[in-house]
């Protein structure tokens, strides 16, 4: 077994690779990455339809409510912090340190808050997964959103520790730039669940 | 080449259309099928055969000689004539066999001129296959068996049904199949044309029973049909008869309803391992016992087996009578 | 032996610390809202199958790198003992080597070959006579259901990963995939996600026993051994997932300079197209399993049709990923086939540009034609007509890529050699295999057939005859490269040909006594098909020796096989332009590509050239991340 097998003496880097396209890896890697998580709400969609309209079940599951006025404030609450996600970026590449603090701040804060709603909604709607199918294609959608909040919320934390040691600059900011992309993602998301969980 | 392929090609659709691919033709769905198939061959053969051939010529023709080691071959990147012939004529050939394929299926499956259609109902559970005729077709009560019955030169409908998981309603004979779905009746029909007695099959996975899940349709002609229907409608054992015929009938019965698909019973030569060997663990137990193990498998398990395996329909798709039978017998046989 | 620093010891401590906390966590919910029993060891090897794995992962060090990274600390400077293999030792850790991580792909992924393979040999066993003889039926589902899970989900796929791993970077010219710690990550996924499968064996109730396909509600009801496959499929399937971003994105921003989109070599165009693929599918076949998690673990309705769930939801769901998944088990395996035909043929491969059309048309089509398995489900019945003609249409890219390897053998001047006895064994072979996928796609035709051996013969004239030929022949050509020494050319050629004669044996009969009417997936069957499934039985256990003959050649060689020149195909494309094995940043200065990749006979003609080598120091240490990364 000596594959790659080399003399010690060999201790120089890599070459540097030829950058072939002009958009960032990291940047590309985001983007795939979230056609991959679309396409597992796809999945969690294509459920939705045929019990909601291949089987044609009424919605939500008989004598349940879904809260939509809550879940309306809580969009809102979501939708807001992507803005201040975008505050954010733009505070780091101008340079304002205090407003890059307070942009992640807020938006972690914000972050936690919809999280902290959304399980304070499963608490009080009365219904439970094993209920009836719509009752699971809800929890089936709105969990997996939830699941990515938390992911969403645990990648701001990391920018967020980051932010406070100094990290970041006008300049050097990627590791700032594509948890946000992934942040707005998950908002993009919330809206299309909202649409069709509550308000269709 | 041309003219090897060609000798080929036919050599090859001659033997292919020679072996005998399907089980009997014993409906007209089988025999639609059949053809398509032909046809199928005829036109992939061809196809086969081209490709092996231009392999084994280049093989032939085209392989490094010595001294041509270090020879290159002509520079050919491509041909636009050659490539556009390659794709449309596959195309038009696809086309051509979709076609088709969509006639026949619009032909096996369209609902017969008259409604002179019997409608039967299949139902599949863990791991037997229980026949439904509906009143219409009794002309008396509904009946429910476990050997499926059909009068030849007649169209049915088969609704099909489970009880738990999926299965796949299949007669090899018939050419027809379709999966039993909970949740949903699924329907198919086929015209019986032939004579006999053949295997029906479960095809989709259902199981650690799914290979022993079978039973059979025997095809008669209509008058020996009703009167199999009318012979349903009395009962198998007659009241009060002795208990060496009791015994005798239950024997039958546990042959006709496939017990020993999945039970080992040695009186009975089965050997059936998916559930509880009877020999063992019926010796000894008394009448009343043996009837619950019947009637409602699950209220107690034998250890090492699970719940929910053995069909708990024994009760309704038995008569009493039958039931006495059977108990007498297996009482018997484990003594 | 060291718990602190990143390795096996400290990954067994993290396998022990995965259970303990899956026991304390379901222990702890379940005291909280009152459920008896408080100890449910069904809930606790449930969460402890999730628990373990990333324990595992954690401790062998795969995560050590970003966990420092999120903390914002100081990353660790790469000072390349991440990087290559100096020992065997090295294959044994968490490698940021493509290359390493190539070999240590296609070596795990042949040992599962070699497992699946005993378990079809078992089956074969059970199956030479009617009745039972040596299995119970239980163990009988759950050999064949294991049998193909681990072969689709941790031979076929991964090999082809690992293929690509090692020589896809070298050929556009790149010094290593464009995130190696990703890859190192995707590759240490495999190994849980085959020895979790594998360890279904010993739960309660056997293994899992509803085929690969894990037909819901089958699935949702079955013991738990299921779970070992519902959750097993999710870690290979985020490792796959995880490649296939990786090779796109390498693709897209490393290729050398001058190597535009038409100047790839086919196998990187074929990577491009399969790893296209795995992202938009992949997460179906997640999803489904979700689901059938959800339904069997926590009580929820997906598949139960007496709350409202929706059975063939899950067909459709899991179709969905598995048909594509067709194609990304034979996409990787056409772009081989495309580079030793054009070596081995000594002329440009035919038609080029229309190959790597024809790929994307395959991507395209390939998520159109997923309820062709479905024919006989019971779903609504207009869907069928319209799924029969895209997959019919399918074989037309298909076929334009026969004709053009055909084309391209025309008036070559051809090295039989083994890696081209297995390219030309798989051109008769998957054509066969491609003509009974059209009769399949013929709806009444494959109600017939659905269920039966003749899908059993269907599946392995494409998965054997197509993928596993074209592995092999792909293993061949590039051993010299990857090991730095030269196979024994007379027992490859044994191997092919007792393979090859043995293949059809196995196979070509199941086409017949499937019409017959053998259904498939059975324990036992009818008397009238004994003869026919003892001489499977048979020719199936040549083909199981035939193998011996493949490894044995591998090992030896590997060990004591004559040393290597750098090309000895006399091969274009640039992995071939370096030492085999290859330096271990793969080049010293990045090559620039000036032609196309298949310029056999063009007098003169070159893919790439190297500037003059200056050895060159990066100024920042590769790998420590700027502040702002």
């Amino acid at each position: 077994m000596e594959a790659a097998a080399l003399p010690i003496h060999d201790h120089h880097g890599p070459p540097p690779a030829n950058q072939s396209a002009r958009v960032q890896p990291q940047v590309l890697g985001m983007l795939l990455f979230i056609i991959s998580e679309v396409m597992v709400f796809g999945a969690f969609f294509t459920a939705y339809f045929f019990i909601r309209v291949v089987t044609g079940d009424s919605w939500p599951g008989e004598g349940d409510h879904l809260p939509k006025a809550i879940a309306g404030v809580n969009t809102a609450i979501l939708l807001s912090s992507s803005l201040t996600m975008h505050w954010t970026v733009e505070a780091t590449i101008k340079g304002n340190r205090a407003g890059m603090k307070a942009g992640i701040v807020t938006t972690f804060l914000l972050g936690v808050t919809f999280l902290f709603i959304q399980i304070n909604e499963y608490v009080h709607v009365g219904f439970a997964p094993s209920d009836s199918a719509q009752a699971s294609v809800f929890y089936g959608l709105t969990g997996l959103h939830g699941a990515h909040v938390f992911v969403g919320l645990l990648l701001l934390l990391f920018v967020l520790i980051r932010v406070f040691r100094g990290h970041f600059s006008p300049q050097a900011h990627r590791g700032l730039e594509v948890p946000g992309i992934y942040w707005h993602f998950v908002d993009v998301m919330w809206v299309i669940v909202y649409v069709t969980v509550y308000l269709l | 080449m041309v003219v090897a392929g060609v000798i080929a090609s036919a050599i090859g659709i001659v033997l292919a259309l020679a072996i005998e691919w399907f089980p009997t033709v014993a409906a007209t769905q089988t025999k639609k099928i059949s053809t398509l198939y032909d046809v199928l061959l005829i036109a992939s053969v061809p196809i086969f055969v081209l490709v092996v051939t231009v392999v084994v010529a280049a093989v032939i023709r085209f392989r490094m000689r010595p001294g041509q080691e270090d020879q290159d071959g002509p520079p050919i990147h491509g041909n636009t004539r050659l490539e556009v012939i390659w794709t449309v004529l596959p195309a038009l050939l696809i086309l051509g066999l979709c076609t088709y394929s969509y006639i026949v299926l619009e032909d096996i499956e369209k609902a017969p001129a008259a409604a002179q259609e019997l409608r039967i109902g299949v139902h599949g559970e863990q791991f037997a296959w229980t026949f439904t005729y509906p009143e219409e077709v009794t002309g008396g009560e509904e009946l429910t068996t476990t050997e499926l019955v059909l009068p030849v030169d007649r169209s049915v409908r088969f609704s099909i049904t489970t009880a738990d998981v999926i299965h796949d309603f299949w007669v090899p004979d018939f050419a027809m199949k379709l999966d039993a779905v909970p949740g949903l009746t699924t329907h198919y029909r086929v015209t019986p044309t032939r004579l006999g007695t053949y295997p029906v099959v479960c095809a989709e996975l259902c199981g650690l029973g799914h290979s022993v899940m079978r039973s059979r349709v025997r095809v008669v002609e209509q008058a020996e049909f009703e009167r199999w229907l009318a012979e349903q409608s009395t009962p198998a054992v007659e009241e009060g008869a002795g208990p060496d015929e009791q015994v005798a009938a239950g024997k039958q019965i546990f042959a006709s309803e496939g017990c020993g698909g999945c039970h080992t019973l040695a009186d009975a030569g089965s050997g059936g391992q998916i559930g509880p060997n009877l020999d063992d663990v019926l010796k000894g137990v008394d009448e009343a016992k043996i009837r619950e193990d019947i009637v409602d498998p699950d209220a107690q398990i034998a250890a090492g087996y699970g719940a929910g395996i053995m069909p708990s329909t024994y009760g309704q798709t038995l008569s009493d009578s039958e039931l006495d039978a059977l108990v007498a017998y297996l009482k018997e046989a484990t003594k | 032996m060291s718990f602190r620093a990143p390795g096996f010891p400290r990954a067994g401590l993290g396998i022990l610390v995965g259970v303990g906390l899956a026991y304390a966590i379901v222990c702890s919910v379940r005291a909280l809202y009152g459920w008896d029993p408080v100890v449910d060891g069904d809930a606790v090897l449930q969460v402890a199958l999730i628990a373990a794995p990333l324990g595992f992962l954690i401790g062998l060090g795969a995560f050590d790198y970003w966990f420092r990274w999120a903390i914002g600390a100081p990353t660790l400077p790469e000072d390349h003992s991440g990087h290559g293999a100096r020992s065997w030792k090295d294959y044994f850790r968490v490698n940021t080597d493509h290359k390493v991580i190539g070999v240590q792909y296609m070596v795990t992924s042949f040992v599962f070959l070699g497992i699946g393979g005993m378990f079809a040999m078992l089956v074969r066993a059970e199956l030479a006579q009617p009745g039972m003889q040596f299995v119970d039926p239980n163990a009988f589902n759950g050999l064949f259901s294991v049998h193909a899970s681990v072969l689709i989900f941790l031979f076929i796929i991964p090999v082809f990963a690992g293929i690509a791993n090692y020589v896809l970077p070298l050929m556009i010219g790149a010094p290593d995939m464009a995130f190696p710690r990703l890859n190192a990550l995707s590759f240490w996924l495999l190994p849980v996600a085959g020895v979790m499968m594998l360890l279904s064996f010993l739960a309660p109730g056997g293994a899992f026993a509803t085929g690969w396909t894990a037909y819901a509600p089958l699935s949702t009801e079955a013991p738990i051994g299921q779970v070992f496959f519902t959750i097993g499929v999710q870690f290979a399937g985020a490792s796959s997932i995880a490649t296939a971003l990786n090779f796109l994105v390498t693709i897209v921003t490393m290729r050398a300079p001058g190597m535009s989109f038409f100047r790839m070599p086919l196998l990187v165009w074929a990577n491009f197209a399969t790893s296209l693929l795995v992202v938009i599918a992949t997460p179906f076949v997640a999803a489904s399993q979700f689901f059938v998690l959800l339904d069997r673990a926590l009580g929820f309705n997906f598949f139960n049709a007496a709350k409202g769930g929706d059975v063939l939801m899950y067909q459709h769901v899991f179709w969905f990923y598995s048909h594509p998944a067709v194609y990304i088990m034979m996409l990787p395996g056409f772009g081989i086939i495309s580079e030793i035909i054009a070596v081995k043929a000594r002329k440009p491969i035919f038609g080029y540009r229309m190959m790597a059309f024809s790929l994307l048309a395959i991507v395209v089509l390939g998520f159109t034609v997923w309820a062709h398995h479905m024919f006989v489900s019971g779903m609504q019945e207009w869907i069928r007509v319209p799924m029969m003609i895209t997959t019919a249409v399918i074989a037309v890219p298909t076929g334009i890529k026969i004709f053009s390897w055909l084309a391209t053998l025309w008036r070559g001047v051809l090295h039989l050699d083994t890696p081209m006895l297995f390219a030309l064994g798989f051109l008769t072979m998957f054509t066969l295999g491609g003509i009974s996928g059209v009769t399949l796609a013929m709806v009444p035709f494959d109600i017939h057939v659905s269920d039966t051996y003749y899908i059993v013969a269907h599946i392995h004239y494409v998965l054997f005859g197509g993928s596993l030929f074209t592995i092999f022949a792909g293993v061949y050509y590039w051993f010299p490269k990857i090991t730095g020494r030269m196979y024994d050319e007379r027992l490859g050629r044994w191997h092919f040909w007792t393979t090859f004669v043995a293949f059809n044996c196995t196979f070509a009969p199941m086409h017949l006594i499937g019409i017959e009417g053998m259904p498939r997936r059975v324990a036992d069957y009818a008397e009238t098909f004994a003869g026919w499934n003892l001489f499977i039985s048979i020719a199936s256990f040549v083909v199981g020796l035939s193998t011996l003959i493949f490894v044995y050649n591998m090992v030896t060689s590997w060990r004591a096989g004559v040393r290597a020149p750098a090309n000895p195909w006399r091969a274009m494309t640039l992995e071939w332009q370096v030492s085999s094995p290859p330096p271990i940043f793969n080049f010293d200065t990045i090559p620039t590509v000036v032609g196309g990749p298949y310029e056999y006979g063009v007098p003169g003609a070159v893919h790439g050239v190297f500037k003059d080598a200056e050895v060159k120091t990066t100024a920042t240490p590769a790998g420590a991340a700027p502040a702002g990364d």
